[in-house]
């Protein structure tokens, strides 16, 4: 049995840490700097590492087949085969095909189908005028109401104002224009605002 | 850390099954034993993913792996005796020469027989380490330790697996 020396020095179980890179910022400069004026610890850091490797050098074993569940990868497929999985999932997939007929037949159906769908013709729309006509007509109506609303708001905010004016100190003035059009100015970048609830016509929402 | 979303059993089954094995492959050193071991592993995960809460998916498997090692230690109470069976010879890198392939059972024979004789509470460390790859706070929450008693126990069983090794690496 090799004679493993004994350090006396302070860093002993802080090399397998320091080897493993799971060491503190302190303590890995008291380690590095401890190591490069100590032969004892050098010695036995290079034991430590031989160690190490030979448990990395063990063969990984490919575990029975008979000690897992029959499954396959059908969900997983379509996104295989879009290149879609993270690269673990890829590399799992790619290695199940290699061995499963079940999933190799349906990835086979899949990219049978998608390259029936990705070759069909693309189509002009000739209706999109009318279409686009359609979509916007209800909408056109819908603003012709909050204009309307903010109008009666902006009138209503307006005679407040006036009155407001009117009962406070006869110094204070309120230049109408300026507070109708700083008014107008936010109800139209500010969805819903109004000064009071509007009323418009009839089956039209503000 | 974030929560990780909860895989089903054949998700583990599929991504774990193989270093659940290998984990228990080098702390039994025997395959039927290790076999035992990864069943007995994922029935418990299959239960236990009923009631699983959302966290470190690692560090709990790790522990039900764990737990059922000792378990069938406790159950047991024997230790394996024979060495590496035809598996490992199997996986072993291909290409290689005869002589290169005995020297390389050889070396795994060896290295096996002196993890084997390793105390358990190390030798756990060590293969969680340097065969399944888990940080020392992973092994810290798969053992239940605090990470100064796992870099202490990694420390100490690999200076004695280098005391056990005889041949030059």
């Amino acid at each position: 049995m090799a004679d493993l020396t004994t350090s006396t020095c302070d860093i002993g179980e802080l090399m397998s840490a320091y080897l493993d890179g799971e060491l503190h910022p302190g303590e890995l400069d008291h380690v590095v700097e401890h190591l490069g004026g100590c032969t004892d610890c050098i010695l036995e850091f290079r034991r430590l590492k031989e160690a190490r490797a030979a448990v990395r050098t063990l063969p990984r074993l490919e575990v029975p087949e008979r000690l897992l569940p029959a499954f396959h990868f059908g969900p997983e497929l379509s996104a295989y085969l879009d290149g879609e999985l993270p690269t673990e999932g890829q590399t799992l997939v790619f290695g199940h095909l290699q061995t499963c007929d079940e999933c190799r037949d349906e990835l086979h159906e899949l990219d049978a189908a998608r390259t029936a769908i990705r070759s069909l013709p693309g189509l002009e729309p000739p209706l999109l005028v009318e279409v686009h006509r359609e979509r916007h007509e209800p909408r056109r109506r819908v603003r012709r109401g909050r204009m309307v609303a903010v109008a009666a708001g902006v009138a209503a905010a307006a005679v407040v104002a006036v009155g407001v004016a009117a009962s406070s100190t006869p110094e204070t003035t309120v230049d109408l224009d300026s507070f109708t059009n700083q008014h107008v100015a936010r109800a139209s970048v500010e969805a819903g605002f109004t000064v009071i609830p509007a009323v418009g016509p009839a089956g039209l929402e503000p | 850390m974030a929560d990780e979303p909860i895989p089903t059993w054949e998700d583990v089954a599929r991504r774990y099954g193989r270093k659940i094995y290998n984990f228990a492959y080098r702390l039994t050193g025997n395959p039927d034993d290790a076999a035992d071991l990864v069943q007995e592993v994922l029935l418990r995960v299959r239960k236990g993913l009923a009631s699983y809460t959302p966290g470190s998916f690692d560090g709990w498997l790790w522990r039900i792996t764990r737990n059922a090692f000792l378990d069938g230690v406790r159950r047991n109470q024997r230790r394996p005796t024979t060495a590496l069976p035809d598996d490992d010879r199997v996986a072993l890198v291909p290409s290689p020469s005869p002589d290169e392939v005995l020297a390389s059972v050889r070396l795994s024979e060896d290295i096996q027989s002196a993890l084997l004789k390793l105390p358990i509470e190390f030798r756990e460390c060590v293969v969680l380490c340097d065969v399944v790859g888990l940080t020392y706070e992973e092994i810290a929450t798969a053992i239940d330790s605090p990470v100064g008693t796992v870099r202490s126990r990694i420390h100490r069983g690999r200076k004695m697996l280098r005391e056990l090794l005889t041949w030059p690496i």
